[in-house]
């Protein structure tokens, strides 16, 4: 094949909108960790439930030139449900003394998402659909790009802002942050981290909701939709480090353009292969990722 | 009434139980056993098309009297396209439900890890939608399919491309069983028909959530068609992003299987259809037997929709199994299997069921009517699709 200079830009702007949407996923899972020290096994599941919230929205009640107020009413209705499983499912680990919490998390968490793919066939049935779009095709240069991963892209870029404005300027922010650091200073200095906890897991899962509701036009709507997304979202918090924000945003893109160069300039059935290359040299040269602190435990 | 009334009533009660029940327990029912894909990850929606499709089946061996004067009941147990699941279901289905045959698999892995067990535990199996050449390549005496295979499907699109003069084709497979057999297949066919076709073949992960750096190598290529072997999503995305680069609707694309047949296409896909061909196994236009008949009838009237293939197959394999024990006039898996062999049956089509012991992929297998259908207007039925080529058998 001929490897062009257009080629390669076509490859690069590819590979970086890729890039942006894996990095939203990535940072839901790695901030819930950083907060309520839990891995959330199910944030594929609820990157489906703003898929699901977004068709229902855009489909029937709101019309595609509307799609935006779906994606605000997706990521909230995410959040919600995040908000009142938090309290039922992960707060009894820290509500009362618990031995092996890690054990706990993966269990319950794996179960909520077995749980939640079965509600899923069992309401939506088990066929594919898709939210309607009436963004036009938008070029990039010399690449041609769906408008729905533009603005996809474009709004991922928004809300991780967002996000970061909301950690670094407000009250809240500076609470997550402290209960971050360390959960006793936090709660000896009046953080009530248990109500944080939930707080900071429903920010998280409504991240996997928005990532859900922008890509639901582009990869549609159905029960295990979710799966890759988690996949890809393990894959950065390694290369990242586990609990750092930047190292979620740079392992995003990193992935996205490693997958998509490799595809490109290589060989196309390898793709994820090259993702899990890279994730394999970050564990030998930086074991805790990118930007991951060495922990010292007792 | 007086105990001694009573005593009699039980008296004749207990001598009921005893000695009329006795033709009642030898009339217990046949049971077909059904392992198809319920829930994720399989793919759902064949699975529940099986489904259907196995709950016509024995509803119509009920209304005509069941099978050897015995009542038809069916134990459907869900694989979740999972090889080790499918095992354990057959592993049930045999020992506990004791059913004298199997069909429903819509995952070749499935399909072909259940074989492995059933050529031990004897009980016939039948692949519904199963591609994979290894479901029945095996020549194990218990596997039998009725699907259409690699060399039949590809030979159908080749007949197409040919049909309409094209010389440039591009195919995107996933690397998959599946997509590698066809990809192959049809490099297979093009190199010993010396058919002259420029083809290129691009293999993808089916898990990929981006194709366009495979579609713009595609269109460097300038293709005259795409052959489209994705399953699923992959398959969706390549649509949506063929008509992003351009490719589409100019260059015409082949969807390796019928998924746009199903009422979901014109969901996802809205305005940009055009060009899109698919490769279908049945079309209303489709010459029926008189159980075909039945069953569109029946389906149309329940599921207030036109059968698809996925269920008519499902139908078709429980008229099938009825037809090998009547034939056999016995439940024994090597009769019935003996009955298979050489007996030539009536499934849902008109072209008659059999299972030779040919070579091959084409051992114990039965292929449908293969043919390539295009929509010539926005929200078409499958009923009004063009029947672009057909397979002359």
């Amino acid at each position: 094949m001929m490897y062009t200079t257009e080629l390669l830009i076509q490859t690069v702007i590819s590979g970086l909108m890729v890039g942006v949407l894996y990095a939203l996923m990535a940072l839901g899972i790695t901030f819930i960790y950083s907060i309520v020290k839990t891995i959330n096994w199910a944030m594929g599941e609820f990157y489906m439930i703003g898929s699901y919230i977004q068709f229902v929205a855009v489909h029937f009640l709101l019309g595609p030139n509307y799609w935006w107020l779906a994606v605000i009413i997706s990521t909230a209705g995410t959040f919600l449900a995040g908000y009142i499983i938090e309290p039922i499912l992960i707060k009894p680990m820290y509500a009362r003394p618990m031995q092996r919490r890690d054990d706990y998390a993966t269990v319950v968490t794996i179960a909520l998402l077995l749980l939640l793919r079965s509600l899923a066939v069992a309401i939506g049935g088990p066929n594919q659909y898709r939210p309607e779009t009436n963004l036009p095709i938008i070029w990039l240069g010399p690449l041609p790009q769906e408008g729905a991963r533009v603005a996809a892209s474009f709004c991922a870029v928004v809300a991780l802002g967002l996000f970061w404005l909301v950690i670094k300027k407000t009250w809240v922010g500076l609470a997550l942050r402290a209960t971050a650091q360390n959960r006793v200073a936090a709660q000896t200095s009046g953080v009530d981290v248990l109500r944080l906890d939930a707080t900071a897991f429903a920010i998280g899962v409504a991240m996997a909701g928005l990532a859900g509701a922008l890509l639901a036009p582009l990869f549609m709507v159905f029960p295990t939709n979710g799966a890759v997304a988690t996949v890809k979202g393990f894959e950065i918090i390694v290369i990242g480090g586990l609990g750092s924000i930047p190292g979620a945003l740079i392992g995003g893109l990193l992935l996205g353009l490693v997958e998509s160069l490799g595809t490109s300039f290589i060989s196309s059935p390898y793709q994820n292969a090259y993702g899990f290359l890279l994730v394999i040299l970050v564990l030998i040269v930086k074991p805790n990722g990118l930007f991951g602190e060495k922990v010292r435990e007792a | 009434m007086g105990r001694r009334t009573l005593m009699a009533a039980v008296a004749a009660m207990t001598a009921h139980v005893a000695f009329v029940s006795t033709p009642i327990l030898a009339q217990d029912p046949i049971v077909l056993g059904v392992i198809a894909p319920l829930s994720p990850p399989g793919e759902t929606a064949l699975g529940q098309l099986v489904k259907r499709g196995a709950e016509l089946g024995a509803d119509y061996l009920n209304e005509k009297g069941g099978i050897l004067g015995r009542k038809v009941t069916l134990s459907i147990q869900d694989s979740a396209g999972k090889n080790e699941q499918g095992v354990a279901a057959y592993r049930r289905l045999v020992t506990q439900d004791k059913a004298v045959a199997v069909f429903g698999f819509v995952h070749s892995g499935v399909n072909i890890a259940v074989n492995e067990v059933a050529k031990e535990m004897g009980v016939p199996t039948m692949g519904t939608q199963t591609g994979a050449g290894d479901v029945t390549a095996k020549k194990y005496p218990i596997a039998f399919r009725t699907h259409a295979v690699d060399p039949p499907r590809a030979a159908t699109w080749v007949g197409w491309i040919k049909k309409n003069n094209w010389k440039r084709v591009a195919i995107l497979a996933e690397t998959t069983d599946f997509g590698i057999g066809l990809a192959k297949e049809t490099e297979k066919q093009n190199k010993d028909g010396n058919l002259g076709l420029e083809i290129q073949t691009i293999m993808f992960d089916r898990t990929t959530t981006d194709l366009l750096p495979q579609l713009l190598q595609v269109k460097a290529f300038k293709p005259d068609a795409i052959v489209n072997i994705g399953v699923g999503q992959p398959l969706e995305l390549m649509i949506t992003q063929a008509n992003t680069v351009g490719l589409l609707p100019d260059v015409k694309m082949v969807t390796s299987y019928d998924a746009p047949a199903r009422p979901q296409f014109w969901q996802i896909h809205g305005d940009k259809w055009k060009g899109v061909s698919f490769i279908a196994f049945y079309s209303p236009k489709s010459e029926l037997s008189e159980l075909g008949k039945w069953f569109a009838k029946k389906y149309q009237e329940k599921f207030n929709e036109p059968p698809v293939y996925g269920a008519l197959n499902a139908f078709g394999n429980a008229v099938v199994f009825a037809q090998a024990i009547e034939k056999a006039k016995s439940t024994d898996p090597k009769a019935m299997i003996e009955a298979l062999e050489t007996g030539s049956f009536t499934g849902w089509s008109a072209v008659p069921v059999t299972f030779p012991k040919a070579e091959g992929v084409l051992w114990h297998n039965w292929s449908p009517p293969l043919m390539v259908l295009t929509y010539t207007a926005k929200d078409q039925s499958v009923g009004d699709a063009e029947v672009s080529y057909t397979l002359d058998k």
